[in-house]
């Protein structure tokens, strides 16, 4: 509880509204609209009987108003526990690789098998590491495979096939 | 599908001769060749998981292989129903379900399977009676009393149940049904913590499995008032039944079958079926059983025939039931 | 005191030790995985334990839950993945720590605070468990409903920065918390026809990808290979300082934890979160919470690990499962052929005692074995971060998918880590959302319940003497907490400089 909202803190200290916030506080107020707005499709339902959508319309509400003070706060100085940090680009690259090894495991584990698809995913993780190389990604995923492939199936016995129906397993 | 391949085929994985490593067709003769996955709707530890944990180890020896439980939870216990649809008809995945089955195409109308066309059944494996019971300080004292007590006071008696689809809630819709009265319902998240509010007196009444009440009302934690099986039960015997204490209509039991793909070959089922009536006759099952206050079926209902009659049965019962209560699974 | 005596005499057989110990190992190799936190793993080793008889099977099944525990917690510290509510708050300053080289003692303050609230709990086990589960059943929905919001109100402290931001992402956490079925009306919310999320989002997945991808993504923002983590370890043990600092929370926070846990429905899970925000409120430099401070270890994991204990004394006085490890105990009992219940304490006293001393052996075991490997956990930080990251997406990825078999709980990861990092870029943490997520379904639910059986009456929060009492604690906390920031923000404005 160190710092709070920057009502009537360093108004005026930058002419620009703080970017960080202005993100986040439109972040929630979206958020908190979708979910109202998706809550409203259900039955709201009265005190006695709270219906389906009572209790996320309530705090969808309440988040679009969180949201709105964020925004607020951008506009006087910004979010002061993060205002003078230094912030690296965003590594779109890699974070893309990161997701999309996540995604292909659990499009392909159940099709695929664990084992193929393990490769793939620590492969395409790996390429995600900066100045690696193709064959170097290469081994860093067959050695994690092989890891991976020992403890959960060979020590913990997890009933997961190693290969799935698309490889004829 | 899931089927375990054994170890031995991580040093084919390596060598990466995928094909080579498939699994061989299966042959009903020589069934079961591998682990089979008896697939629980529910979560480990809770009543279902713990009959098939039972009778899973005295079915796997007379099979002559491992039976593994694996929980596949959520939505009602659909999500494991659709998985077992699905799997390869080779008798290596087995669903255990209880009346949820017959309640599920009432609850669900975009249900993904058919009950009755998308499974063979194995044969039926206990029918887990029910109990109604109240908070220790609820004022009357036996069935008769407690319909004309709910029939007064309806604006104000609670009925607690362990949420959407439970047997609790199916029970609970019958006695609302046989008496007249649309009372207040409380659901909770599983059995256990309605129990508990039970037992605290936060909430009025409600009717639930012996294996949650029997013990609590052997201890004389709750009040009961009668079982609802045709029989009384062995554990209870001071519980009369519905019948005997004035509301016949309330008959309900939570009964548990096995299932298979439908398109399993015959020969396998017949051994399962087979080993499910070993294990039935397993004095250990007998015993646990008792102690749950519940029985294996006879022998005469271990068969798929009487197995998809109660099942037919069922599904006529609660179909309608449910629609009329407006109840729904989504 | 009898049942004291009888159930020493049971845990301390030696083939008892030996089962112990076997279900520690176990549960803290298996707890230790990334993705796959306690409950996770009793189920995942609970039919070994069948192979036993019911004393040394329950002996077994609690030492696989606490070993899970701290191996959990292990994991938290180490990469900053936690695989239970409980662990996400020991992973905020745990990881701090491991990151400034101090992984050594913040693991061994883990341990020992562990043990020290293990055996303080295991006496309130052992004297006060007949009243305090009668305290249990006091607890009615109303009740539950305060407690979750003095819970949620106190959260705020976990945050290091702005109020309303971590307001925003409790708020964030409870709509979360609502997808899935309702299990009041049974219609499915927010679930866009997907089946497998009927169940809710998946909590494990969702603090993986808050906490661990995140991270992993912030780290990779370095350029060069060069530039990654360089972890440096500096000595393994706490100092004199470290334990002058730690023996304060630690006694508040198995204090704190032993009530909590007795609470029916999900009180442990407010223990190490109200722990952590009550050594903030009293430390003299509460700011520094958060950037790897020994208190935020030791405090949450004795309250953690004094709950756990004590949620079992509903389940061995009145035979009802508080936690779903409880839940799976209970179909062990059955399958073991004891009926879990009022009565299973006067019937089974051997079994119930050996079980409650046993928690102390394995308690005692937990340390013996940890300590050492301390060495070798924190080794595993010096392997290179381009194989490590990796590897924690593997482990991830398959420990979340494992549990059941649903490949939705893999995408949350990726969704939830993508959330993770931009809200924490901009200055929005994720522990806060975690716990609104935790003790959202509580709160709605609760909430609900309570108007229902009131016939709607809102008057029942205030007029039950427990109920009134939490909301008036949670008003006065809200008092203080704005009081003084409201103060210090006049402070910042004249000295023109902040944080």
């Amino acid at each position: 509880m160190s710092t709070d909202t920057g009502v009537g803190n360093g108004a005026g200290h930058s002419p620009a509204p703080f970017r960080p916030d202005l993100l986040a506080g439109g972040s929630f107020i979206a958020l908190g609209l979708a979910f109202a707005i998706g809550g409203a499709r259900y039955d709201v339902g009265s005190a006695l009987r709270m219906g389906s959508g009572y209790v996320p319309i309530a705090l969808g509400g309440t988040l679009v108003v969180l949201g709105a003070l964020v925004v607020v706060m951008a506009f006087r100085g910004g979010d002061p526990a993060i205002r003078d940090v230094e912030r690296p680009p965003v590594p779109w690259r890699r974070a893309g690789l990161l997701v999309a090894a996540i995604l292909f495991f659990g499009f392909t584990v159940e099709g695929l098998g664990l084992a193929p698809t393990l490769l793939v995913t620590t492969f395409l993780a790996a390429l995600a590491a900066p100045e690696v190389k193709p064959v170097r990604a290469a081994l860093t995923a067959a050695g994690i495979t092989a890891l991976c492939l020992v403890v959960f199936v060979a020590l913990l016995q997890l009933k997961l096939p190693l290969l799935g129906d698309w490889l004829g397993g | 599908m899931r089927r375990h391949i054994p170890l031995t085929s991580l040093a084919c994985l390596t060598m990466l001769t995928l094909a080579a490593c498939g699994g061989g067709d299966a042959d009903p003769a020589a069934y079961p060749e591998d682990d089979i996955t008896m697939v629980v709707p529910f979560s480990a530890g809770g009543p279902t998981d713990t009959v098939a944990r039972l009778i899973a180890e005295p079915m796997a020896e007379e099979l002559g292989a491992d039976i593994v439980v694996q929980n596949v939870e959520g939505a009602g216990g659909t999500i494991a129903g659709g998985q077992v649809a699905d799997a390869d008809a080779d008798g290596y995945e087995v669903l255990i379900h209880h009346i949820g089955m017959s309640t599920a195409p009432g609850l669900y109308p975009d249900l993904a399977y058919d009950p009755l066309e998308d499974f063979k059944t194995v044969g039926l494996v206990t029918d887990v009676p029910m109990t109604i019971v109240a908070r220790p300080d609820f004022e009357p004292e036996t069935l008769e009393d407690l319909v004309s007590y709910v029939e007064e006071n309806a604006d104000t008696v609670t009925l607690a149940n362990a949420g959407v689809g439970a047997a609790s809630q199916l029970c609970g819709l019958l006695i609302e049904q046989a008496v007249g009265v649309d009372l207040t319902e409380v659901p909770y998240d599983g059995t256990g913590p309605a129990m508990t509010d039970l037992m605290g007196g936060q909430v009025d009444f409600m009717c639930d499995q012996t294996t949650n009440t029997a013990s609590q009302l052997q201890a004389g934690k709750i009040k009961g008032y009668a079982v609802t099986t045709p029989e009384p039960v062995e554990a209870l015997p001071d519980l009369p039944t519905t019948a005997e204490a004035g509301l016949p209509d309330v008959q309900v039991g939570v009964w548990h079958g096995l299932y298979v793909p439908a398109d399993t070959p015959d020969e396998i089922v017949e051994k399962l079926t087979a080993a499910l009536e070993v294990a039935l006759e397993d004095q250990n099952v007998v015993d646990q059983m008792a102690t749950l206050g519940t029985t294996p079926v006879p022998a005469e209902d271990v068969t798929p025939e009487a197995h998809t009659a109660k099942l037919e049965e069922q599904i006529d019962l609660w179909t309608p039931i449910i629609e009329e209560s407006g109840v729904t699974g989504g | 005191m009898d049942g004291i005596l009888l159930g020493l005499e049971t845990a301390l057989q030696p083939g008892n030790i030996l089962i112990c110990l076997l279900g520690v190992t176990l549960g803290t190799a298996v707890g230790v995985l990334p993705g796959i936190g306690p409950t996770a793993t009793v189920a995942l080793l609970l039919p070994i334990t069948f192979e036993f008889d019911p004393v040394a099977s329950l002996i077994m099944l609690a030492g696989i839950y606490y070993g899970a525990q701290y191996g959990g917690s292990t994991t938290a510290i180490l990469l900053n993945l936690p695989g239970e509510s409980s662990s996400v708050v020991t992973a905020l300053d745990g990881h701090q720590m491991a990151k400034q080289g101090r992984a050594g003692p913040a693991l061994a303050t883990a341990a020992l605070g562990s043990f020290f609230a293990g055996t303080v709990a295991t006496v309130v086990l052992a004297m006060f468990a007949p009243p305090l589960a009668d305290l249990a059943l006091k607890f009615g929905p109303a009740d539950f409903f305060s407690i979750v919001v003095l819970g949620l109100i106190a959260s705020i402290a976990l945050a290091s920065g702005s109020t309303v931001k971590a307001l925003a992402m409790i708020v964030l956490g409870l709509l979360l918390g609502t997808i899935g079925q309702d299990q009041f009306t049974g219609v499915p919310r927010f679930t866009f026809g997907v089946r497998e999320l009927y169940g809710g989002l998946d909590f494990v997945s969702l603090a993986v990808g808050l906490f661990g991808l995140a991270e992993i993504i912030r780290n990779l923002e370095s350029r060069h290979s060069t530039e990654l983590v360089t972890r440096k370890v500096q000595g393994l043990w706490l100092t004199r300082d470290d334990f002058r600092r730690i023996r304060m929370p630690v006694l508040r926070g198995t204090a704190l934890g032993s009530a909590l846990g007795v609470l029916p429905g999900g009180g442990h899970v407010l223990a190490s979160f109200t722990s952590y925000s009550l050594e903030k409120k009293l430390s003299k430099e509460p700011k520094k919470f958060g950037t790897g401070v020994i208190e935020g270890v030791a405090a949450p994991e004795s309250a953690n690990n004094a709950a756990a204990q004590t949620s079992f004394i509903p389940l061995l006085s009145l035979g009802l499962p508080t936690h779903p490890v409880m839940a799976l105990l209970v179909g062990a009992f059955i399958i073991q052929g004891i009926t879990p219940g009022p009565n299973v304490i006067n019937d089974e006293p051997e079994l119930v005692w050996g079980l409650i001393a046993s928690m102390w052996v394995g308690n005692l075991l937990l340390v013996l074995l940890n300590l050492p490997l301390i060495g070798i956990w924190v080794r595993m930080l010096t392997v290179p971060y381009n194989v490590l990251f990796p590897a924690i997406i593997a482990f991830a990825s398959i420990g979340c998918y494992s549990i059941g078999l649903n490949a939705w709980d893999v995408f949350a990861i990726a969704g939830a880590g993508l959330l993770g990092y931009f809200l924490i870029r901009w200055g929005c943490e994720a522990a806060p959302l975690l716990l609104g997520f935790v003790l959202g379904p509580l709160l709605e639910e609760n909430l609900r319940r309570a108007m229902i059986i009131s016939r709607g009456d809102p008057s029942v929060f205030v007029t039950r003497p427990i109920s009134a009492s939490l909301l008036l604690l949670a008003a006065i906390i809200i008092v203080v907490a704005v009081l003084p920031s409201v103060r210090k923000k006049r402070e910042v404005v004249f000295q023109g400089e902040d944080d």
